[in-house]
């Protein structure tokens, strides 16, 4: 095997590890509202530090590779993409850790149906399954499945679009709660960025296998 | 380690042997050299070199003698060289590499081999009789040209093949014609090697006696040629004449001659030595 | 401008099938590459465009290949003409065993110029055009022998310059020197692209990259892929290809 070849091996290796790591940070917040375990929270926020430090790795990787082996083609695209993938999980563990400093802090206490107003657990959920098919998708070579992330996007985006409405509706009928509730609505805001950054990391392995770039094409393009 | 012990042994050995047969050839011709100087260096004058053949060996001079030489080798020379060296070029870049190009090589490289009394025969009978030039000078120089012929060709074609190919294709890939190529960059790259080749091959015709002997050169010439139709003698047959006679004065006045003759010889292989490290030098591939 | 069409060229080198069906077009004033393994036949080709192969016995060629629209195996074509039109550079350079000056002259030499000016700003401008004039103009008399690799390299591109050619092959002319001169070869390639069509063979990838337009990917005397060099980089189409840029083979 060509050494290039297995350095974009080991690269790739650690790439599906980090995705792993970020799917299990945002599939445990989930669970810290599940079953209102504070030292779930603590975990994700103690997670962060590895997930930083897989970034700094995968971005040195990535550097060496460029530097030594000047890969071109599908080589060439991979580390393209896995530099722009890492940066999209490293912002997507930060939105996973400061959800879960806010739910160490309130979770024990929250109204459950304030949580179930907007959708949150939904939307972890529905991040959680988008995050493990780039997983997949990244792992088996699979555009299809890739693709599948725009659509789980939308949901997220719909949510999005919901939480004004409901965050307006809760803040007249409660208006005591206010604080509670507008820290829901951001909170509400970092999912849906979630799931942008995850729709990114789909377009970038679609780049990688593809050679097609989809950034900024319409939904409908991208369909194809 | 006992391996490298006798590598070593026989490194040295075959070191000392090499030192050992170089010196025994050189005092062997040292010994030789001193012997003809002795015998015969007094003898060497002006009227000795410059005397006619005489019947008294105090009188006798090779005036004849060198002079034929001369001619022999210059007629050689004229025949020779441009029928070798065209010959070489011809068979070196024209001709077609098949299995009769082999024949005609290996064949050629017999000639050279070829006992030159044969070339005497071969001689007398198409160039005596057959042409009838009598027993020339013209004569006694096709029969040498048939000889030293061969070894031109060779020593031609092996300077033409030591001329790397990527000067060929260069002088090609500029638009040079075959002999434009051939005329402005083989030949010079080769001529060195080609100059060589013909100065050894005359040296060799110069001390060649039994073909000239057979067309009929004859060992008492009182006159200098005057033309190439002319009779005559050379060196080596005046000193054959001169060794066969018992008495000692002639067999000084033969030694002379050899001194004579190994001088013109020394020269001429000097002169080539000299031209070939010359041209090495000016081609470094 | 299509100045070479290759329309469906097959070599041989006797019963051996070196070039299998090639079509090639390759446009004025741009750097093509020939890429691909040892033996696959780029070399050979190259050679094809100014009938170098015609020294070799066996060699035979089928099908047709124009420049300047016109074919140039025809029948009554005259060789040395045509590669006064289509220069080439050696991979081992290989200057003549003669002064600076009278290497650059030859072709014209042997053109049967006379006139002793016209040769000599002609050979001045020949030299500069090859970056060389200056670190040789006083030289000139010196033997070609005496230069550097990289400086005799030069020095055989500069010679093919005096006879104005239109094309110039390169069958991989940096390959024997150091990575300065070559490096030196390309920034010469880069500006002669401006007046000429140049076609080069070369086994360095990045050097392929780096100098050329085009690059066509041979691989067994078949012509593989032929694309723009940025997109055969960045996204061949053909898996051979990809394999063979990235290092996955030969």
């Amino acid at each position: 095997m060509a050494q290039v070849e297995l350095e974009i091996q080991a690269l790739k290796d650690n790439l599906l590890d980090m995705i792993e790591l970020v799917e299990n940070q945002v599939s445990k917040c989930r669970k810290v509202i599940e079953k209102k375990d504070v030292r779930l929270a603590k975990e994700v926020i103690a997670g962060e530090t590895k997930v930083n430090a897989q970034e700094l790795a995968i971005d040195k990787d990535c550097e060496n590779i460029i530097a030594l082996y000047n890969p071109v083609a599908g080589d060439l695209r991979f580390v393209l993409a896995t530099i722009k993938i890492s940066n999209d999980l490293e912002r997507i563990a930060d939105n996973a850790c400061s959800l879960a400093k806010f739910l160490k802090k309130y979770v024990a206490h929250i109204d459950h149906k304030l949580l179930d107003q907007f959708d949150i657990e939904k939307m972890l959920q529905t991040c959680t399954v988008m995050l493990n098919d780039m997983h997949e998708a990244l792992k088996k070579e699979d555009t299809k499945l890739a693709r599948k992330v725009f659509d789980k996007d939308q949901t997220l985006n719909a949510i999005n679009r919901k939480s004004v409405k409901s965050a307006s509706t809760l803040l007249k009928e409660h208006p005591e709660d206010h604080k509670i509730i507008l820290r829901l609505f951001t909170i509400v805001r970092n999912l849906e960025r979630i799931g942008d950054l995850t729709k990114n990391i789909g377009e970038e392995i679609v780049f990688h296998i593809e050679a097609q770039v989809l950034k900024h094409h319409k939904p409908e393009q991208s369909k194809s | 380690m006992n391996s490298l012990h006798t590598n070593r042994i026989v490194d040295q050995g075959f070191k000392y042997l090499g030192i050992l047969a170089t010196f025994s050839g050189l005092v062997i011709l040292a010994v030789f050299i001193f012997n003809i100087l002795w015998d015969g260096l007094d003898r060497i004058d002006w009227d000795f070199l410059m005397g006619l053949p005489s019947r008294s060996a105090s009188r006798a001079g090779i005036l004849t003698a060198w002079s034929g030489t001369a001619w022999v080798l210059g007629l050689t020379a004229l025949i020779a060289i441009p029928l070798g060296v065209a010959a070489g070029i011809y068979l070196e870049e024209y001709g077609r590499k098949n299995r009769l190009a082999t024949i005609v090589e290996i064949n050629i490289a017999n000639l050279a081999g070829v006992p030159s009394i044969i070339y005497g025969l071969l001689g007398l009978e198409i160039f005596v009789r057959v042409m009838r030039m009598g027993s020339s000078l013209l004569a006694g120089a096709c029969t040498l040209s048939l000889l030293i012929l061969p070894v031109i060709i060779v020593a031609t074609r092996e300077a033409l093949k030591a001329v790397p190919n990527s000067l060929r294709e260069a002088s090609y890939g500029m638009g040079a014609t075959k002999w434009q190529t051939i005329w402005y960059q083989v030949l010079p790259a080769a001529s060195g090697g080609i100059l060589t080749g013909v100065i050894l091959a005359l040296s060799r015709a110069i001390g060649e006696t039994a073909p000239l002997i057979v067309i009929g050169a004859l060992a008492y010439v009182p006159f200098v040629p005057k033309t190439p139709m002319d009779e005559f003698t050379v060196l080596p047959m005046q000193i054959f004449n001169w060794v066969s006679r018992p008495q000692h004065e002639f067999l000084v006045n033969g030694a002379a001659a050899i001194i004579i003759l190994l001088a013109i010889t020394f020269c001429m292989n000097g002169f080539a030595v000299y031209l070939r490290n010359r041209w090495q030098k000016r081609i470094n591939w | 401008m299509k100045q070479i069409v290759a329309e469906d060229v097959n070599a041989y080198y006797g019963e051996n099938h070196v070039l299998k069906n090639i079509n090639l077009t390759i446009r004025q004033n741009t750097v093509t590459a020939l890429i691909g393994p040892s033996g696959c036949g780029k070399s050979t080709f190259l050679r094809t465009l100014n009938r170098m192969n015609d020294y070799i016995d066996s060699f035979r060629l089928k099908g047709k290949i124009e420049i300047d629209g016109k074919d140039i195996y025809a029948k009554k074509v005259k060789v040395e003409e045509l590669r006064q039109k289509v220069g080439i550079v050696f991979q081992k350079p290989n200057p003549f065993p003669k002064s600076i000056f009278e290497n650059v002259a030859y072709g014209l030499k042997i053109q049967g110029t006379k006139d002793k000016k016209f040769i000599n700003e002609r050979v001045e401008r020949s030299l500069r055009q090859a970056a060389l004039w200056a670190e040789v103009k006083d030289i000139l008399d010196k033997s070609a022998l005496s230069l550097s690799g990289g400086q005799q390299q030069r020095l055989c591109i500069a010679r093919t310059l005096a006879v104005k050619p239109s094309i110039i092959l390169m069958d991989e002319p940096a390959s024997a020197l150091d990575p300065l001169s070559s490096a030196k070869i390309e920034e010469l390639i880069g500006e002669l692209k401006e007046k000429y069509t140049i076609v080069i063979v070369t086994h360095n990838m990045q050097q392929a990259a780096r100098v050329s337009d085009r690059t066509a990917f041979f691989y067994v005397g078949e012509l593989v892929e032929y694309n723009k060099t940025s997109e055969l980089f960045t996204n061949p189409k053909n898996k051979q290809t990809e394999n063979y840029i990235t290092g996955r083979f030969g």
